[in-house]
């Protein structure tokens, strides 16, 4: 009827998926109540969009302790894995899938919400002279071809040692290039004469870090958004949890009033259950400044509230500009 | 693929996993067709589920039309939401030999130049087509999944045969390079 008959035997030869073995679910029917039942209830009455991004595609999403989320070429190497001859240079980013991904709720409620019922961090029953942060970022700088279309930084992992009066150690080391587009990768492959040091990389040095004032953050709400310069509006903001948590170990209870103080700033919309670039479950929010075409992201640990993330994004196109994963927070008395 | 008769099941988690485990296989393989990559196929599929548990009072006894039409949606706001990167593939984009295996039929030159004349096609002809010859709709049916009458579906499935048929026959043609799905509803 109609032809389909006739289509079938045209068109079946050509199936892709014909010959495709389709393995078992990996997420239980349960699972999957739980999921739809999570996002129907946020937010109170309102109807969420279950439209999280299919960052998945074409590629390998990386999950493990670590690494970054990236998107991975076909026939590339496993992300993150060391260089050597031969080795593709460096990995594409994707953005991070939201679970609200259009029309996302304001944040407010939910960051309040967080606030009340986050539990103690690890760090929290730890002691020591020093606190110590492990952080992997990128973006900063980025190299940018002649034309300004194509662009190219490194990843680099950071590993700090701070005591109350500044003093410490950092140990800085470089590592894949990683771009944010296939293009700007494609682009560099072939113009990048020399393969970057990510062959042979040297051990990394050791480095001293000067007396400085450390002043330890305050859980009292207006001396945080002193702190957080919130008056200068979210964008700012998120800036500045991010280098807060980036340089202090953050008790409980500030960063409890961090979220509630973030929950009153103007713009920033709650963007539900994520994964990070090293492969944790977190919760986001996000600050759009459209002014200056950027977002800001958030990636907050949803039993503890402390800060996993903090990335910019151009929003047209939807690119990254630069990430900070926040990979460990402790307190220790040895450095190394 | 038969009639279901008698009163509609109760809607709750047995019948849920009955639908999921009867119709994942077929959500998964809608993906690998529209996609390049099997682990988004497998997350399409389960955002499909997520969807007809949340929606399971709509979700009709002869439920595949309705699912596909799900993942259609879903696939249609994913690309209207990337608006860069696109990591939805046009057919022409899909790895269809890492798809479908090596077996001499799926390597043939007529299965080649099939595939070449489909991704020459507009949207909405490779759409009815696949829905058609692949997911092996009725044309009632692939209507349901457009959002469109029976009797508009069938004049879509016969003008895009006689399109395809067209582009079979012309060998030269550039292959488009259009994302898949890109028709919204509305354009319907």
């Amino acid at each position: 009827m109609f032809g389909a008959e006739r289509t079938r035997t045209l068109l079946g030869p050509a199936d892709p998926a014909r010959n495709a073995a389709v393995g078992p679910p990996l997420v239980s029917a349960r699972e999957l109540i739980d999921r739809a039942d999570a996002t129907e209830t946020v937010a109170g009455r309102r109807r969420v969009r279950p439209t999280r991004r299919l960052v998945l595609t074409a590629g390998t999403l990386a999950v493990a302790a670590g690494a970054v989320a990236v998107l991975q070429p076909f026939g590339g190497p496993a992300p993150d894995a060391p260089g050597g001859p031969g080795t593709p240079a460096g990995l594409v980013l994707v953005p991070v899938a939201y679970q609200f991904d259009a029309d996302p709720p304001a944040a407010g409620p939910q960051l309040r919400m967080l606030a009340d019922k986050i539990k103690d961090a690890a760090y929290d029953h730890q002691s020591g002279r020093y606190m110590y942060h492990h952080t992997k970022v990128w973006g900063d700088p980025v190299m940018t071809s002649a034309d300004g279309r194509h662009h190219v930084a490194f990843a680099g992992a950071s590993k700090v040692w701070q005591a109350a009066d500044g003093t410490g150690s950092q140990i800085n080391t470089q590592l894949e290039p990683q771009y944010p587009d296939q293009a700007s990768r494609d682009y560099w492959q072939r113009n990048l004469d020399s393969r970057p040091a990510v062959e042979g990389t040297p051990a990394p040095a050791m480095i001293p870090l000067p007396p400085e004032e450390l002043r330890p953050p305050s859980a009292v709400p207006a001396e945080l958004r002193e702190l957080l310069k919130v008056e200068y509006g979210a964008g700012a903001a998120s800036k500045e949890v991010s280098t807060l948590y980036g340089r202090y170990v953050v008790p409980r209870a500030t960063r409890a009033a961090v979220l509630r103080v973030l929950a009153d700033v103007p713009g920033f919309r709650w963007r539900g259950q994520v994964t990070d670039r090293a492969g944790r479950n977190g919760v986001a929010v996000t600050f759009d400044d459209r002014e200056h075409d950027q977002q800001s992201l958030l990636v907050f640990d949803p039993r503890t509230g402390e800060l996993l993330a903090h990335e910019l994004l151009t929003l047209s196109p939807v690119r990254i500009s630069s990430y900070q994963v926040i990979l460990d927070t402790a307190w220790t008395d040895r450095v190394g | 693929m038969g009639v279901r008769v008698g009163p509609p099941k109760k809607r709750d988690e047995g019948w849920f996993t009955s639908l999921y485990a009867a119709e994942y296989e077929h959500m998964v393989r809608y993906g690998l067709r529209r996609l390049a990559d099997r682990d988004a196929s497998a997350e399409l599929a389960q955002e499909v589920f997520v969807v007809a548990w949340r929606r399971r009072a709509e979700v009709p006894e002869r439920s595949l039309p309705w699912l596909y039409g799900v993942a259609r949606r879903l696939l249609a706001n994913q690309w209207r939401s990337r608006r860069a990167a696109p990591d939805l593939l046009s057919i022409t984009d899909v790895d269809l030999e890492r798809l479908a295996g090596s077996s001499g039929a799926d390597t043939s030159v007529g299965v080649a130049d099939i595939r070449t004349a489909l991704a020459n096609l507009n949207d909405l002809d490779q759409e009815i087509l696949r829905l058609v010859g692949w997911e092996e709709l009725t044309v009632s049916e692939a209507a349901r999944v457009l959002g469109c009458t029976g009797p508009t579906a069938a004049v879509r499935l016969h003008r895009a045969r006689r399109r395809l048929a067209e582009a079979m026959s012309d060998r030269p043609a550039q292959t488009r390079r259009s994302p898949v799905l890109m028709t919204i509803r509305e354009d319907l």
